[in-house]
């Protein structure tokens, strides 16, 4: 077993801060936990493990997003330690995926309160705005960044650093049930995050949709893939679209014939 | 155009529309906090036009800083729309539509934000990621490339929606809520479908418990799947699904619930075996 080396510890710190920018702006994948674990896996030259983990834990949480600004476990911190553990540890995926979750977790609080700090750059903007200050409102929202990376940078930094005293001592306490028990909760933890999309999504009203896509791969999954699904999804989705512009359409038509009436 | 009063001579340029849809790109959540949210990103982001159009005057400016610096929180890529229909109204009225531009924000910022959570971050989600993670659980990273190419289509829509919200002012506050549900519906179809894929190809969990009846022994496994393939896995999303709907449970206490039946379910061969020597 070998320990993570500065040079490692040092491009995945930089990698979190983009991440976090990432996160809080365009979102365009690298703050999600499928990013996490496959860039620090192949920092540390392990790629298979990390793919594992990252696709994992994105299933696990692909329902579970800020709307409105609430506080999610930080997955994004959890998969770069997790991942690092797993193989550090030589443990496997299923050992990174129970460690990123806890972890995970436990780093809610951080982002909690870099949120609240923030409050106080807010406090400064208004005390600036009476003076009509706009350079000082500008450096108030700029300095708002801070808290945000530093509340993942910092658990990053120490759990990589003392990375190996970490797995030593997970691994004295975990029994081999519990190895046992977590490989097969992460099978089926990817449940979740299809439990929270269905919460969001119409699915009282659209169950049919459901009903293929589930189909289609639960019998025909030698055949078809998900991304099969996904167009024939597409195809389902564009029929909608055109039978609702149909609608849309005769609906004006009448509107305008009843004008003409009038 | 000939000046048709004080407040409507200054004109917007390009460049600071353009300026002003960088930040909003970026920097929208910078200083998010509990108070006023998106407030003080808002102030920052609409910051070029007022830079234009008040730097001259300390008592507009003023005016301005504190009406932009109130609570504000939508979807970040919705806010683009309210942001662009912003700069026209103060660009064409000033700062004497305070009431109008804080009516604007504060009318359109929560119906953005549900049609914005559902097309931009759920339905976009369950699409854009669950392929990108299904094609990593075989191994290869190329599907990390399916995020990035959907990521420059939708910094696309979004310049097109501060150019849209720009035109329209306020006028895109009843028209664009009617044009954008069919699309909603349909990308919730697609989401569906995709869903009900997901289960079966990505949760493999199967039982190994077995049964034996005098020389016979009986895999529960095989006779499940007689009765539908996929069937366990269904029944765990339905049951995660059922108890999401519960008042008392969030995601966090799901997670240990699925991982408290994940330790029964992985070793429950071995409880059965305990419990029958016992007998």
């Amino acid at each position: 077993m070998q320990g993570v080396s500065l040079l490692v510890v040092i491009a995945l710190i930089l990698y979190t801060v983009i991440a976090v920018v990432d996160q809080i702006s365009i979102q365009c994948g690298l703050y999600t936990p499928l990013f996490a674990a496959v860039i620090t896996g192949a920092l540390l030259g392990d790629l298979p493990t990390g793919l594992i983990v990252g696709a994992t834990l994105q299933l696990m949480t692909l329902g579970v997003a800020t709307y409105g600004g609430a506080t999610v476990p930080d997955y994004l911190s959890g998969a770069i330690m997790g991942t690092a553990y797993a193989i550090i540890s030589g443990q496997g995926a299923e050992y990174g995926i129970g460690l990123a979750i806890p972890i995970g977790l436990l780093l809610t609080q951080m982002d909690i309160l870099g949120r609240m700090t923030n409050s106080f750059f807010q406090h400064y903007a208004d005390r600036c705005a009476e003076n009509a200050d706009y350079k000082g409102v500008e450096r108030a929202n700029l300095l708002g960044l801070l808290p945000w990376v530093l509340s993942r940078v910092i658990p990053v930094a120490l759990g990589l650093i003392f990375g190996e005293a970490v797995v030593n001592g997970v691994n004295a306490i975990i029994p081999a049930w519990f190895m046992t028990g977590l490989k097969t909760a992460g099978a089926i933890l990817p449940a979740m995050g299809m439990a929270i999309l269905m919460r969001y999504l119409p699915i009282k009203k659209y169950y049919p949709y459901f009903i293929i896509g589930f189909v289609l791969i639960a019998f025909g999954g030698a055949t078809f893939t998900v991304m099969a699904a996904a167009l024939i999804g597409l195809a389902l989705a564009a029929l909608h679209l055109s039978r609702a512009r149909e609608r849309a359409a005769v609906q004006t038509l009448d509107e305008e014939e009843v004008e003409i009436d009038g | 155009m000939a000046d048709k009063n004080q407040t409507g001579s200054v004109k917007l340029e390009k460049s600071d529309i353009n300026k002003v849809y960088l930040r909003n790109l970026f920097t929208l959540q910078f200083g998010w906090n509990y108070e006023k949210m998106q407030g003080l990103g808002y102030a920052y982001v609409i910051m070029p036009v007022l830079k234009r159009l008040y730097s001259n005057d300390p008592e507009k400016m003023k005016r301005a800083l504190k009406m932009h610096l109130g609570y504000f929180n939508t979807t970040p890529a919705m806010s683009h729309l309210i942001v662009g229909a912003d700069m026209a109204l103060e660009e064409e009225l000033g700062i004497e539509a305070e009431e109008a531009i804080t009516g604007l924000k504060t009318g359109l910022m929560g119906p953005f934000a549900g049609v914005g959570d559902t097309l931009f971050i759920a339905i976009y989600r369950a699409i854009v990621f669950s392929i990108a993670s299904y094609i990593a659980m075989q191994g290869n990273p190329i599907g990390l490339i399916i995020p990035l190419i959907a990521c420059a289509g939708v910094l696309w829509i979004r310049y097109k929606f501060t150019c849209i919200g720009y035109q329209s002012g306020r006028k895109l506050a009843t028209g664009f809520a009617d044009k954008i549900s069919p699309i909603t519906e349909a990308a919730s179809i697609l989401g569906l479908t995709v869903v009900g894929a997901l289960i079966p190809s990505v949760i493999k969990y199967r039982t190994d418990l077995q049964f034996t009846m005098g020389e016979v022994t009986f895999a529960l496994q095989d006779m499940l799947d007689k009765i539908m393939p996929s069937l366990l896995p269904l029944g765990i999303v339905v049951f995660s699904y059922w108890l999401l709907g519960k008042k008392k449970v969030n995601s966090t206490k799901l997670i240990f619930i699925l991982i408290g039946l994940g330790m029964v379910l992985g070793n429950l061969q071995s409880m059965l075996t305990f419990v029958a020597g016992l007998f």
